[in-house]
């Protein structure tokens, strides 16, 4: 937590901010990237909000009060800035929110940055249909990897209801897969 | 056919791919974006309609403040004149006696007129002995 307010310090000096925010970039680009390509599907997608995300970081870098950890506060900022993308899309589209993910989902079969098997497009069918949080907790859980702890800051969900939503999730995904 | 668990199932990953060196180009990237120089120049185009939605409204404000400084005044120097008014109004009438007067006055209104007149204790006693004395006090006091 130390070395994070040092960390943080850093950012806000004028003088040590680009060496900072680089090594900000180096940290968590990658983690962010597979948070809002789980999202979004798509690469050029997520490579749109992923800009987006740092961008906001970088501009809101004074407003961080460091009551929360900085990659739960990023991870806040690029879940928010996905959903945001999709319901943009939806709006332009004329379309629900649900339609843009399946045409979305559509399109990963012929999408070239994609090279999922058969079961892995079933897994990711499976998990579209879930509602949107339990999608959230699922995909961060199983692939992302996160423990409940840093989820639960993420989400502002406590530990025992991201653990029953994420239950549900793999009783609903088990079922899909097996009614297929 | 016994239906599969999930946790029976290997672990799959997501299937997503990147290309490659996307990550040390988009690092490079965000970098220039956020440089001072980049960030002054953005900083320094104005433009065109900001600068003539902000002149349109200064005029507007300007247009506003004219037209109601003199209506403000104008108002409250009439309210004055009417209060006036009203009490030279009231003391040339003779058909307006105090006793039509005052129950049209608050509790306030009296105790600032008790007050005004400036009445001792001892005077105080000697009016309430005059009263007591005075055959019609229950017709004012009921009244």
């Amino acid at each position: 937590m130390q070395d994070e307010k040092v960390f943080i310090a850093k950012l806000l000096d004028s003088k040590t901010q680009n060496e900072a925010f680089r090594k900000l970039l180096q940290l968590y680009q990658k983690p962010l990237y597979h948070h809002i390509r789980g999202m979004v599907y798509n690469h050029d997608d997520a490579n749109d909000v992923l800009q987006n995300t740092f961008l906001k970081v970088y501009a809101n870098l004074h407003q961080f009060k460091g009551e929360s950890k900085l990659y739960s506060w990023m991870y806040r900022i690029a879940t928010n800035e996905s959903i945001s993308f999709m319901q943009q899309r939806a709006k332009k589209q004329g379309i629900s929110n649900e339609e843009v993910k399946e045409k979305a989902l559509l399109k990963l079969e012929s999408d070239v940055y994609f090279d999922g098997d058969e079961m892995q497009l079933k897994l990711q069918r499976a998990v579209a249909s879930l509602p949107e949080k339990q999608q959230l907790v699922f995909k961060m859980k199983y692939y992302e990897a996160l423990k409940y702890e840093d989820m639960s800051e993420i989400l502002n969900t406590s530990v025992g209801a991201l653990k029953a939503s994420y239950h549900l999730a793999v009783k609903k995904i088990e079922n899909l897969l097996n009614s297929d | 056919m016994k239906p599969t668990e999930f946790k029976n199932i290997p672990k799959q990953n997501t299937g997503f791919q990147i290309p490659v060196g996307y990550f040390e180009a988009f690092e490079n990237q965000i970098m220039q974006q956020i440089t001072p120089e980049n960030k002054t120049s953005k900083n320094t185009v104005i433009s065109l309609i900001y600068r003539k939605q902000f002149l349109m409204s200064s005029i507007a404000a300007v247009f506003v403040v004219t037209i109601a400084i003199p209506i403000y005044f104008n108002s409250t120097a009439k309210s004055s004149i009417e209060s006036t008014e009203t009490e030279h109004f009231l003391m040339q009438q003779q058909n307006i006696s105090t006793i039509d007067i005052v129950p049209h006055l608050s509790d306030d209104d009296i105790s600032d007129l008790a007050h005004s007149l400036n009445v001792s204790a001892t005077e105080c006693d000697e009016i309430e002995t005059y009263l007591s004395k005075n055959e019609h006090l229950e017709y004012i006091l009921n009244n």
